[in-house]
Order: structure tokens, then C-alpha cells, then sequence
């Protein structure tokens, strides 16, 4: 069925191989390094070398300070890369997740924007009736945050149905679905606004942001008062949110008939249907919960922008997604892949984003030893399944 | 699991003993992109200079992500940059990143690109508004003569930029006012909305010129939409110099080296110089003082008055144009 990894599996196999060689240190070293290397953590590993090595050049790195906001960086990219997780394990791809982003992003802020610029959005489709100089439908409601994310969260599920609709039931590539779905919404978000973005949102929905729940100052309290840049918050509601549905997408996946179906599918979705399993259903459900994803993330994004924006999913976020989720240890062949190897993969993403800007390198190059770290770890990776094969080959 | 806490252990004991070192005075230069002579100026006049003055300089792209600009300055805080300077893509992420620096009481500066709230921040800005209108002004003159040749009324074309950028809305603006001035020479004028690229304006132009085979004014909210507006007139048999027949009188405004070089050949009339250097030296001198003085909310509006650069002024304007300066260099 599943064709998931655990230490369970390598571990033996790796300390069988280390017996056969001398019991010298170098031949422990050998086995040690050979043990991380086969080891379901190895990109953790990777995460925790990288930081700790880099942390002894650039000391600033381990601070609480930087520590706090690279904690907060991780929660939006970790919530809409769990959705991609659960496509690529059933041999999928969802181009469209920024596209929703955005697009959700604009209808979230049409339902509680409590007021607009006429100067900047009288020309959008949305003028004078979804939105106006008072802000959008529901401007002035006690409700209208708790709709605006109820809408945002459905729009978000129900583009992905939509994706899922026509990859089960037509059977086409998800790439061809989802990048027409990408250019729709993307376009579709950037006409209804005119390419502006909707300011003014509540401050309960901006709190989503940012909003601290337990901080920290770390020193001695010198003064009456403590700055407000010295308070370290650690953890936040998007902590609470994208963490949560961590633990949801983790149980379905782990503990749910659902889960088993998923990895099944991936693994050979004829064998699948074969033997009862609701393959398009599955395959709807699947890509509905990638846009629930998108949404989520679109909704901690917006609050921490400030505003509906419609390119909140442009640029190169779709492959930081992507990127994140395959470095995890997710496998694009599809049938593998874990949540948690995703907050992994998550982890070392913003950790390499972070480590670059530490890095005073000139704007030129920055791109360049991004390409050639990740490209680095891709192929430790790929070296690692190599390895794995062939133990389990024998 | 025991590694795993092991590892989590280690990591936690890393991070409690981390402290900021001691260091230089240190400045975050954090900027969209530098995808046009304009920003790729700046950048180098930045960090050149503070390089020269001893600071030292984190150089954060943000690639036109807000998201991504907003972790580079929460990283370039976190680092304890003594000040930022900053060209967010839109005015509502200025406003949000300098009420972001202003908390953590490190003063900012933003660059060009001037913030939907301009009472926070040190904000160097040209005055838009002016410097299109003095480039749309210097088109005018050529179009005068035209319309006493032909008694014909010309029909003007402008490139707007993304309507988000103040800039772009004050350049739409000096471009209005400047043909208010002449009612009875212009038609109504035709708008393009570029948001700043090139395959947009391209669409957009190539649309407007079918559907009006006698637009013979066009003004580019920004000068590095020229060869893009070359592309459409050649293709189109209308690429003339100044003087020739069917030549379309031709404004912009930035003032870089591509534009300084269509003057000089005579294809395009003028252009809005905003000097670039001028902003530059704005920007760092007012960062770096602030930085001297402790202070860590420095607010205030810094104008860079503009000028027009046209065939009529070149001789004596165009020693003093950075674009032609540039020019220079690279010959």
C-alpha cells in the first residue's frame, strides 16, 4: 500500500553495512554520516548543520530577535505547503495555489474593507455595488471578519474542487488544469481591483497577522518601560492556525482511511481503483483542501500585509511552495511524503531566505547561491534514495 | 526522538547565547528590483557611496513580493541596522514598512517611491507632477508648430504607470494639466495602463495606435518604455526623427541614458529628468544624520525639483542630466 519511509526501515540496513566495514573511527564515521544520510530526517539535519555552521560566522543569526521573526516567517509558507504536500503525494501538482492566494485575498478584503479610494478602485467591475467609498459589503459589521474569512476559506476550497473536478472526471494532467486555473484567477484578481490593493481592513482581521499571543524580553529591565521592539513574540495566532492544520492534514494522512487512500493513489492510482478505492473522490477532495490550503495562507498573508492584494501569490512564492515541499522529502513521482517532512522543508527554505540576507551579498548574486544551495541539497537527496534503493535491492 | 530533542536542545542553547556583535555603522538598502537604468543608477549611487563613507551595506531584492520585502526588513531589524533604505513596489507597502522600521526605532528613508501616508519617514521624492508637466510642456512647443502647419488638432497618447505608485499617479496628472494648458491643439487624450511592464504597455500601444492610425503624441510615464514605443512606431513606418515627415512627437520622463541618447539623435523631444544622484545623496545624507543625531523617527518630505530635458535645452541641460552622464561612462 503506502510506500513511506521510517527509520525503522533504513536504520538496520545502514548499521548492517557499517558491521562489514572495520571498527576503526573512520569506519564509525563513515556509518555515522551514512546513518544521516539514509536517515527520513536527513533534510533536518541539513536544516540544523546549515544553521549552526552559519551561526558561527554570522553570530546575529541565533538571535532571539532574528530566531522570533524567522519563526514567523515559517507559519503562511508551512500552511499553503501542506496542501501541496497532499497533491504531490497523489502524483499531482497545484500551479494555482498563489493564483487563489490572490484572488481569495481580494474577495476577503471586498466582504470587510471598511473603506476604499475611489481615485484607485472607482474603475474596478466591483465599484458601487461589492465595494465603495464605505468599504465593502459588509463594512461595519461585528460579523464581517468572521464572513470575510468564512468566504475566503470556501472560495479557496472551491477553486480547488474545481481543480479536482476536471483532473478526476476528465482525467487531464493537473499541470494543464491548475495553470489554467492559475492564469484565470491571477488575471481574474488583477481585473476586479484594476492591479490595486484594498486597504483598510479591520484591525481584528490584521491582528491574524501579527497578533502576539506569548512574548518574550530577554535582559534586564532597566527601565520603567520595556520597547516595544524588544518584545520577542513566539508564538502567534498564525503559529496556532498553520500548526493546527498541520496536526489536521498529519492525522487525515496518518490515521484516516482517507490518508491510506491518498498514499495508495499516488502509488498506482489503476491498482487503487482496483481495489475499491474512490479515486476521484479522493482526487476532488485532495485538491479541495490544497485550495482550503491557499486559502488559509491567503488569510495570514493579507492580515500581515495589511490589505487584499491580488498579486499576494505572485512572483516566485509558487516555487518556494514547490520547493519546500520537495526538498521536505515529498516525492514528486508521487506516494511519499509526510507533513512533517514539509515543516522541514519549510524550515530550511526560510532558514537558507534568512542565512542570504545575513550574508551581505550584493543583490546580483543572491539568487545565484540560492539556486546553488538548493540545488546542492537536491542532490544529497537524491544520493540518499539512491542509496536507500540499493540497500533495499540488497 | 531522542536526536531530535537532542538537536532542538543544541539549537535552543545556540540561540540564547546569540548577541549582536559590534560592528560598523550598518544600513539596509531594500529595493523592488533594478530592471531599469533609473533603479540600477540608484542602487549603484547608494551603495557606492555609503561603501566609500564606511558603512556597511545589506543589500536586500525584493523581487516585487511584498511579503518577501516585508521578511527582508524584518530581517534587517532583527540584524540591528542602524537605518533602511527603502523602495517598496507600491505606496501602501512604503506606508506599512516605515510604520514597521518607526516601531523598532530605526529610522528609514524611502527612496523615489513616496508612501500613501507621507507624515512618517524620511521621503525622497521628485516632484512628479512638475517634472511631467515641464517634459509635456517642451512636446507642446513641437506641437504648436505642428498644428499651425496643418491646422489639424493632435492626438495625444500617454503611458500611465500602475495607478498604486503615487509616482505614476502624479506623472498621469502633470501630463493632464500640462495639455489643459493647450485645449485647442490636442484631441482627448488616449490612456494606457502599463502597471510599469513592458508586455503590458506593448499590448496596450499596439492596440491604441490600430485602433487610431493618427496618434502623433505619445508621452511614457517613464523612459524605459521607449524601445518598447520604437517597436510599435517602426513596425508602423513612423520612426522619424524630429523634422522628418511623419515624425510623433515623443515625451518622457526619468531622464536615463536611453533617453538622453533619443535626444540626441533627435527621435524623441523631451524628457522629465529626475536626478537620480540628487535623490541618492537626499536619502543618505538625511539616513545618516539621523543615525548621528539618535533619531530614531526622522520625518520630513525631500524634494527633487526636476527638470525638462528637450532638443531645445540639451546644450545646456544635458551635462547636468544623470542619464547622459551614464551615457558618457559607457562610451
Amino acid at each position: 500500500m503506502a510506500n513511506t519511509e521510517g527509520p525503522g526501515r533504513s536504520r538496520p540496513r545502514a548499521f548492517d553495512v557499517v558491521r562489514e566495514e572495520p571498527r576503526d573511527f573512520g569506519g564509525r564515521a563513515v556509518g555515522v554520516m551514512r546513518g544521516i544520510l539514509l536517515s527520513e530526517y536527513f533534510v533536518l539535519y541539513l536544516t540544523v548543520a546549515l544553521f549552526l555552521g552559519l551561526a558561527l560566522v554570522y553570530p546575529e543569526l541565533a538571535s532571539a530577535r532574528n530566531i522570533s521573526n524567522q519563526v514567523s516567517n515559517i507559519w503562511p509558507l508551512l500552511a499553503v505547503a501542506i496542501g501541496q504536500t497532499l497533491v504531490i503525494i497523489i502524483l499531482g501538482i497545484d500551479l494555482s495555489q498563489g493564483a487563489i492566494m490572490g484572488f481569495v485575498s481580494v474577495a476577503g478584503a471586498v466582504v470587510m474593507a471598511s473603506a476604499a479610494d475611489p481615485n484607485l478602485l472607482g474603475g474596478s467591475p466591483l465599484w458601487g455595488w461589492l465595494i465603495s467609498e464605505n468599504g465593502g459589503v459588509l463594512a461595519g459589521s461585528p460579523y464581517a471578519v468572521a464572513a470575510a474569512i468564512v468566504a475566503m476559506l470556501a472560495v479557496g476550497s472551491l477553486i480547488g474542487l474545481v481543480n479536482g473536478f476536471f483532473i478526476a472526471r476528465f482525467r487531464m494532467p493537473p499541470f494543464m488544469v491548475t495553470l489554467v486555473t492559475l492564469m484565470l484567477f491571477s488575471s481574474a484578481g488583477i481585473w476586479l481591483t484594476q492591479s490595486q490593493n484594498i486597504v483598510n481592513l479591520p484591525p481584528g482581521f490584521t491582528q491574524l497577522g501579527a497578533g502576539d499571543i506569548v512574548s518574550f524580553y530577554f535582559g534586564e529591565k532597566v527601565e520603567a518601560t520595556i520597547k516595544r521592539r524588544d518584545i520577542l513574540p513566539f508564538v502567534t495566532y498564525p503559529m496556532l492556525i498553520a500548526v493546527a492544520l498541520a496536526i489536521l492534514a498529519h492525522v487525515i494522512l496518518r490515521r484516516t482511511a482517507v490518508g491510506r487512500y491518498v498514499y495508495a493513489i499516488g502509488t498506482n492510482a489503476k491498482a487503487a481503483e482496483i481495489s475499491g478505492v474512490p479515486v476521484k473522490r479522493v482526487i476532488m477532495l485532495v485538491f479541495a483542501f490544497s485550495g482550503f490550503c491557499a486559502a488559509v495562507a491567503a488569510i495570514l498573508y493579507s492580515a500581515r500585509l495589511g490589505g487584499g492584494r491580488p498579486t499576494i501569490g505572485a512572483g516566485a512564492i509558487l516555487l518556494d511552495i514547490i520547493g519546500a515541499t520537495v526538498i521536505g522529502g515529498t516525492s514528486l513521482a508521487g506516494g511519499k511524503g509526510k507533513v512533517t517532512w514539509t515543516v522541514i522543508g519549510v524550515v530550511f527554505f526560510v532558514l537558507l531566505g534568512n542565512a542570504l540576507n545575513y550574508m551581505k551579498l550584493s543583490a546580483f548574486h543572491v539568487d545565484v547561491v540560492k539556486g546553488a544551495i538548493i540545488l546542492l541539497a537536491a542532490a544529497l537527496d537524491v544520493t540518499r534514495n539512491r542509496l536507500l534503493a540499493r540497500e533495499r535491492g540488497g | 526522538m531522542k536526536k531530535l530533542l537532542a538537536l532542538a536542545g543544541v539549537t535552543l542553547a545556540i540561540a540564547l547565547v546569540g548577541a549582536s556583535s559590534a560592528q560598523a555603522t550598518k544600513v539596509c538598502y531594500a529595493f523592488q528590483d533594478l530592471s531599469t537604468g533609473f533603479w540600477g543608477a540608484g542602487h549603484e549611487a547608494i551603495v557606492t557611496t555609503l561603501q566609500k563613507n564606511g558603512v556597511e551595506v545589506v543589500e536586500l531584492n525584493g523581487g516585487k513580493d511584498a511579503n518577501r520585502q516585508l521578511e527582508q526588513v524584518k530581517d534587517c531589524i532583527a540584524q540591528g541596522a542602524d537605518g533602511i533604505i527603502l523602495t517598496a513596489d507600491d505606496g501602501d507597502s512604503e506606508t506599512m514598512l516605515v510604520a514597521l522600521a518607526q516601531e523598532a526605532d530605526v529610522p528609514i528613508a524611502t527612496f523615489n517611491r513616496p508612501p500613501s501616508d507621507l507624515s512618517k519617514g524620511i521621503i525622497v521624492v521628485a516632484d512628479n507632477e512638475s517634472v511631467a508637466r515641464q517634459a509635456v510642456e517642451a512636446m507642446a512647443v513641437e506641437a504648436e508648430k505642428k498644428f499651425k502647419a496643418t491646422g489639424k488638432k493632435l492626438h495625444p497618447l500617454v503611458l500611465v504607470g500602475d495607478l498604486a505608485d503615487p509616482n505614476a499617479v502624479k506623472r498621469r496628472e502633470g501630463f493632464m494639466n500640462a495639455l489643459k494648458n493647450h485645449p485647442d491643439i490636442f484631441e482627448t487624450p488616449a490612456e494606457i495602463n502599463t502597471k510599469w511592464n513592458s508586455q503590458v504597455a506593448l499590448a496596450g500601444l499596439e492596440a491604441a495606435v490600430t485602433a487610431d492610425p493618427n496618434i502623433d503624441f505619445i508621452f511614457t510615464s517613464s523612459d524605459f518604455l521607449f524601445p518598447t514605443i520604437q517597436g510599435v512606431l517602426e513596425a508602423r513606418g513612423k520612426w522619424k526623427k524630429s523634422g522628418e515627415e511623419g515624425h510623433v512627437i515623443l515625451g518622457g520622463l526619468d531622464g536615463d541614458d536611453g533617453a538622453c541618447r533619443l535626444i540626441r539623435e533627435g527621435y524623441v523631444d523631451s524628457t522629465g529628468v529626475q536626478d537620480v544622484y540628487l535623490e541618492a545623496k537626499l536619502a543618505l545624507d538625511n539616513i545618516q544624520e539621523a543615525i548621528a543625531k539618535g533619531d530614531p523617527r526622522p520625518n520630513g518630505i525631500k524634494l527633487d525639483p526636476g527638470f525638462a530635458l528637450s532638443q531645445a535645452n540639451y546644450a545646456e541641460k544635458g551635462a547636468t542630466t544623470w542619464g547622459c552622464q551614464v551615457l558618457d561612462m559607457k562610451k
